[in-house]
């Protein structure tokens, strides 16, 4: 897969971990970043960085206590004021209920695949990357 | 605007022709435009304007060989985009362990 994707076993349940994914207090928290994000589809936000870097994104789909996707936007705002493009990477968050809590998943996928024939294009390396 | 390598090599990447033409000259090895337009639905001059923008990306280098020009795979900027990756990973690593961090916090103070 290219894609980066991570997850955690919290615990805690769905019901419980999901304002911590939706609230831009709690997510400001936990993601590095002060967040602005109004979490419906279509909604947007804005990350801002302590290094003072912006980042706008788009919220994509939402499923309470279940599934958050947003798309970052594909340029970053510099402290000095100048712009940096960068990849407009889809961010999926999802919830699933385990025995003691709750799996988080995210997955940062890239703004498309290289396809399922990896090659040496670089697929599997993305790959071995993200696994 | 300035461009990061990573965005740059995406950019690049994400029209499928130039997909096929690169997955073609990673199958093939270097090859001419010509040599690549015989296994593609493209022409020769198609092929060759998209090889001209992967070599801008940095993805392809060509080199003159006689009166042809051989085309192969840079794998310079592939490690810039595994960089990348590899950053965006670590800082998930980072949000997910105090998210879980946030989220004992919050149950514990919950219970009080």
């Amino acid at each position: 897969m290219d894609a980066v994707e991570r997850a955690i076993t919290l615990p805690a349940t769905p019901r419980e971990v999901w304002p911590a994914l939706t609230e831009p207090r709690e997510l400001s928290v936990w993601f590095g970043a002060a967040v602005d994000l109004d979490v419906r589809p279509g909604g947007r936000g804005v990350f801002r960085w302590p290094d003072g870097t912006e980042r706008p994104a788009v919220v994509e789909a939402v499923e309470p206590e279940r599934r958050l996707c947003f798309r970052w936007l594909p340029f970053q705002r510099t402290a000095a004021g100048g712009t940096t493009a960068l990849p407009a990477t889809r961010v999926e968050i999802t919830l699933d209920a385990v025995p003691g809590g709750t799996r988080v998943r995210v997955v940062e996928r890239e703004p498309f695949a290289l396809g399922s024939r990896r090659a040496s294009t670089g697929g599997g390396l993305l790959a071995r990357i993200g696994t | 605007m300035k461009r990061a390598p990573a965005d740059r090599i995406f950019t690049a990447l994400a029209d499928a022709t130039r997909r096929q033409v690169i997955r073609a000259l990673s199958e093939q090895g270097p090859s001419t435009a010509t040599g690549l337009a015989a296994g593609l639905p493209v022409t020769r001059q198609a092929v060759a304007k998209h090889l001209g923008a992967l070599a801008d990306a940095g993805l392809v280098t060509a080199t003159r060989r006689g009166r042809e020009v051989v085309y192969q795979i840079s794998p310079r900027p592939l490690t810039d985009v595994v960089s990348w990756m590899a950053d965006l990973g670590a800082r998930w690593d980072e949000r997910l362990a105090a998210l879980r961090d946030h989220v004992v916090a919050a149950r514990r103070q919950e219970r009080r």
